[in-house]
């Protein structure tokens, strides 16, 4: 038997078996970047088992226009299997997510079968291409900036207030942010504040009211109190 | 190794590009006639013509330039010309869909597409956001599939790595040619860098793109700002930068038809292709000297690769045009014009590159219309001519005729005169510190403005002549010299 085919055969029984590892012991709260990583290896495993089954096959037998389109679409599909949303947490929902790795290792391999299927060299461009997609997400996809928590964990954040009064804190708004941020935060002088809650939590958004930056004025202590700060930013969070 | 076919897949490449080139400059001309304030357009309008006259010009040229390349290549080697016309209808496909974004759906996040732009304070709806989104991601496959398949050719034809990038011949170059062994011509360097760090660039564009279509779908879904710009500008300015990779093949091949010299590869000419193979990717650092987030160490690779992915390759490159040039009595016609004048435009829109690029002059420059300068200069001066000049030599050379002297002057003062007109002003008004990117510019903007809007329309007449004198020549019979 071929030996490129032993290796390969080899390397991909190890992937499936560390993509299917989870369910033996269930790894509970890995945070995403760690995430992308595991996925990466998943995939450089069974890319370079691909490239080394197509090795195998004799010269003549390779080369063909769809395996191109195999080998480009693969790492596209795994970017998207790898969205980094609830449902990629192994602990609410266990088997999806062995459903995703089984998939990640099989697009792993199309991309380096596909590729070196159609051009020696290949393989191996499109297996690098979908780790380092995997990688690339390491510092950004689905990880919130890290200059956020460091706001939100501030000594200055607020004092301790009861839940927001978003009708009061709308009334506030318009009291006293609206000048620049534009009537229900549509923008103007200041930045439009439609959709904060995607850039800023509740505390994050509370600690900036207390401590802006400039331009904008410092209102608290003084014209706001501390439940008004969380009315104001219950507010802001619930702007669509 | 070449065919019919190969010839009708550059001229469908090379044809759309132009077309597309020629609606994106009338757009262009619209905006600058909006900025002096002789046309009224709503900020809104503007900014949703500037995303799509950005992203339209860029892919009109990498449409071209791939082209010229796709058959450049394949006069070497075999090429499947189905995958030529797959990555086509990609790239058409993408075109359709940012038009569909911007002219229904108002989208107006520049081509550039920052996170959070596209989703934070829109005036536009989200399926707008989605159809740009979707239509970037078509035409990056189309990129990565045109990329793969030069790359698959390239290291089929020459063995690998090192003979593709011609390793050997510059480490042991008499032991090389005394094997009889001949490194790639000058155009295959174009082609493998544009493939190597096409695929590069694809794969990072896909990257950005896809996270944030999934943001968009799933705003639960957090993304770095900082990470997607750095993945946003590593794809945007390496494609931008890649088009006049694409391009310069023409001159490799187009300037020898012209002066019936060969343009030889020597081993400056692959150390310098080396350095635009390994720095372009990186280059895009000098768009975020002001992010005081982005490591320390990032900013000085960025300007040293800035000056290391450009210099190298256009001294070498231009030095060798001029040289080919010299004393060949060479006939100046349209083709070889364009091609000598596009060297031009590489160098003037070069040195407004690395001008911006160095951290002193960045912190004074970058915000302002200095940086459109130089773009401009490098895309209209230097790509389009190279495109032109490659296209035209091509045209001439089969009816075996060139356009009347006066048609020259016609084309010659209003691409180059009108042209300069409008870089100039772009450049005078950065230097006085206008901002880019506003649709009603502080003074002097408008003034400035308004004597680009005159440069503008005088090169667009200039462009349009040379366009009808093109369809003039490919109407001709093809002549019996070149049967």
């Amino acid at each position: 038997m071929n030996r490129r085919l032993i290796a390969a055969t080899i390397l991909l029984l190890a992937t499936i078996a560390f993509a299917l590892a989870p369910l033996y012991r269930s790894a509970v709260d890995i945070p995403i970047p760690v995430h992308h990583v595991l996925h990466a290896v998943m995939m450089a495993g069974t890319a370079l088992a691909g490239i080394l089954f197509a090795g195998s096959l004799a010269r003549e037998r390779r080369s063909g226009a769809p395996w191109l389109l195999v080998a480009m679409f693969a790492p596209v599909f795994a970017m998207i299997l790898m969205w980094p949303s609830e449902y990629s947490y192994f602990e609410l929902h266990p088997y999806g997510h062995i459903a995703e790795h089984l998939g990640l290792i099989f697009l792993g391999f199309a991309a380096g079968y596909g590729g070196q299927r159609y051009a020696n060299g290949i393989g191996w461009a499109s297996g690098i291409g979908i780790v380092a997609m995997a990688v690339l997400g390491v510092w950004g996809y689905g990880v919130a900036p890290t200059t956020v928590a460091p706001v939100a964990a501030t000594p200055s954040a607020p004092a301790a207030a009861a839940a927001p009064n978003v009708a009061h804190g709308s009334v506030l708004f318009t009291q006293n942010c609206a000048v620049c941020h534009g009537v229900a935060g549509a923008g103007g002088e200041g930045p439009p504040l439609k959709n904060e809650r995607v850039r800023k939590s509740l505390t994050a958004a509370e600690a900036w009211i207390e401590n802006p930056a400039e331009p904008m004025p410092k209102l608290y202590p003084g014209t706001l109190s501390a439940q008004d700060v969380a009315d104001v930013a219950g507010y802001i969070e619930a702007l669509r | 190794m070449q065919s019919r076919a190969g010839a009708r897949v550059m001229w469908i490449y090379l044809g759309t590009g132009i077309a597309i080139f020629a609606l994106m400059t009338l757009a262009g001309i619209l905006l600058r006639a909006a900025q002096a304030g002789w046309i009224p357009v709503d900020p809104g309008t503007f900014y949703s013509i500037l995303s799509l006259h950005g992203v339209g010009m860029i892919v009109a040229m990498a449409i071209a330039g791939l082209g010229t390349l796709w058959y450049l290549v394949r006069r070497e080697m075999d090429l499947d010309e189905r995958i030529a016309y797959l990555a086509y209808g990609f790239f058409i496909a993408g075109v359709v869909s940012a038009i569909i974004s911007v002219v229904p759906g108002r989208y107006g996040s520049l081509w550039t597409m920052l996170y959070p732009l596209p989703f934070v304070g829109t005036y536009w709806p989200s399926w707008a956001t989605g159809a740009w989104l979707i239509g970037n991601a078509l035409v990056m496959l189309g990129f990565m599939l045109w990329c793969a398949q030069i790359l698959g050719a390239l290291l089929e034809k020459y063995g690998g790595v090192r003979g593709m990038l011609a390793i050997d011949y510059v480490f042991a170059k008499r032991a090389f040619t005394e094997a009889g062994r001949k490194p790639p011509p000058p155009a295959m360097f174009a082609a493998a860098i544009t493939a190597f760090d096409g695929f590069i660039t694809g794969t990072v564009g896909l990257v950005i793109g896809t996270a944030l279509l999934v943001h968009l779908i799933d705003p639960s879904v957090a993304i770095d700002p900082l990470w997607a710009k750095n993945l946003t500008y590593l794809f945007g300015h390496s494609i931008a930068n890649l088009t006049m990779y694409m391009a310069v093949a023409g001159v490799y091949v187009g300037l020898p038809m012209c002066t019936k010299r060969a343009y030889h590869t020597s081993p400056q000419l692959a150390v310098a292709w080396w350095a635009t193979l390994l720095f372009v990717i990186i280059a895009y650092f000098h768009h975020l000297y002001m992010d005081f987030a982005q490591m320390q160490w990032m900013q000085f690779v960025g300007e040293i690769a800035s000056y290391l992915a450009a210099i190298p390759v256009v001294v070498v490159t231009v030095y060798g045009g001029v040289m080919l040039v010299h004393r060949s009595g060479m006939r100046w016609s349209l083709g070889s014009m364009f091609l000598y004048g596009g060297m031009i435009g590489w160098v003037v829109g070069g040195i407004g590159a690395v001008l911006d690029a160095t951290i002193p002059a960045n912190i004074d420059l970058h915000n302002t219309l200095w940086v459109p300068a130089h773009f401009h200069t490098y895309l209209l001066e230097g790509v389009l001519l190279f495109t032109l000049g490659w296209a035209f030599v091509n045209l001439e050379q089969r009816a075996d005729t060139v356009s009347s002297l006066m048609l020259r002057w016609l084309v010659g003062l209003g691409m180059f005169g009108g042209g300069a007109l409008f870089v100039f002003s772009f450049y005078i008004a950065g230097a006085a510190g206008v901002p880019r990117r506003y649709a009603v510019e502080p003074a002097p903007g408008p003034l400035w403005a308004s004597v680009a809007t005159v440069g503008a329309i005088v090169f667009f007449i200039g462009f349009a002549i040379c366009v009808f004198e093109g369809v003039r020549l490919a109407s001709l019979p093809k002549s019996d010299v070149t049967a």
